[in-house]
């Protein structure tokens, strides 16, 4: 019991720790570093496009992306698909003896 | 020189506005920095990328806000991001220690003192800060800003675009959490004193 009452005594007292507390003040010549690093840092689009690319969120999306194109090739390609043509090796001999009609233009080339 | 004067020549590009800006904004961005991410030096390196967004975006700002609010908004930002990559870089040299030959010893952060504590407050705020440290992001932000920032709950509102209503209820739960974080805190510290045999 003595405890516990020792206890909210003392989060009491820390909660009220940081009334009163000044402002952290900024380390010197920050002005310098800031222009420096202004010089020193710029991005070029390949930093840019690497940096939204190495995104997490961008990054899952792609590779979902990925999977899916390949899953539906793959369940595309299961599909029994249709016969090849077996192609015709042997001219029938209909087609051997056929009479095809002369065009106009044959008729009028026999003449000499 | 009023702040549309500074904002203006801000967004025309004048060198020595952008030097005015940082003279009059950078204890207040690196104070509220070092209270969300408690290390002196990720603070000074946010405070550096907070005035160069601000320099970059400048143009951008259309003047809805007060100038003060737009720079608390981007510490605020950059602060948490900070902080989430930290805690990336934790949990992946968690998982490299598991792979690894198990000899990697976890560096354990130094005891963070803000320097504006009064002396005789030193011992009890390094508690108290560390409590913070373990509050949720937003109830963390309100905190921050209400006691080492001295943000009025409908400044804090503001600047977190959310109710007056929404930030006294993120107090509220702020202090029940570190109430509960505290208590676990003292127990581990106090010793009940031995009682006499006789």
């Amino acid at each position: 019991m003595k405890k516990q009452e020792q206890i909210n005594k003392l989060i009491e007292e820390t909660l009220e720790s940081l009334e009163g507390v000044a402002r952290a003040e900024a380390k010197p010549f920050l002005m310098t570093r800031i222009r420096a690093r202004m010089f020193r840092h710029t991005e070029s689009a390949w930093d840019r496009a690497g940096w939204f690319i190495g995104r997490p969120a961008v990054l899952l999306t792609g590779l979902c992306l990925i999977l899916f194109i390949n899953a539906v090739v793959v369940v595309f390609n299961r599909q029994p698909g249709k016969a090849a043509p077996i192609e015709q090796l042997s001219q029938s001999p209909n087609d051997e003896f056929s009479y095809t009609v002369a065009t106009i233009y044959d008729i009028e080339n026999t003449q000499p | 020189m009023d702040q549309q004067e500074l904002i203006g020549q801000l967004q025309q590009g004048s060198e020595s506005a952008f030097v005015r800006l940082v003279d009059e904004w950078q204890d207040m961005v690196y104070n509220t920095a070092l209270g969300i991410v408690q290390n002196a030096e990720d603070a000074d390196d946010i405070a550096q990328e907070v005035f160069i967004q601000v320099f970059k975006s400048i143009r951008s700002f259309k003047g809805d806000a007060k100038l003060s609010t737009w720079i608390y908004r981007i510490t605020i930002t950059k602060s948490l991001d900070h902080e989430k990559r930290k805690k990336r870089k934790k949990r992946f040299a968690f998982v490299q220690s598991l792979f690894g030959d198990g000899n990697e010893e976890e560096a354990q952060p130094a005891e963070f003192n803000h320097p504006g504590v009064q002396m005789e407050n030193k011992e009890k705020a390094t508690g108290l800060l560390q409590a913070i440290d373990r509050l949720p992001e937003k109830q963390k932000v309100a905190f921050v800003l209400h006691k080492l920032e001295g943000q009025s709950h409908r400044e804090i509102a503001e600047i977190m675009k959310t109710s007056l209503v929404s930030v006294e209820s993120l107090i509220a739960r702020a202090k029940t959490n570190l109430r509960k974080l505290l208590t676990e805190y003292y127990k581990d510290k106090i010793i009940e004193p031995e009682k006499d045999p006789l």
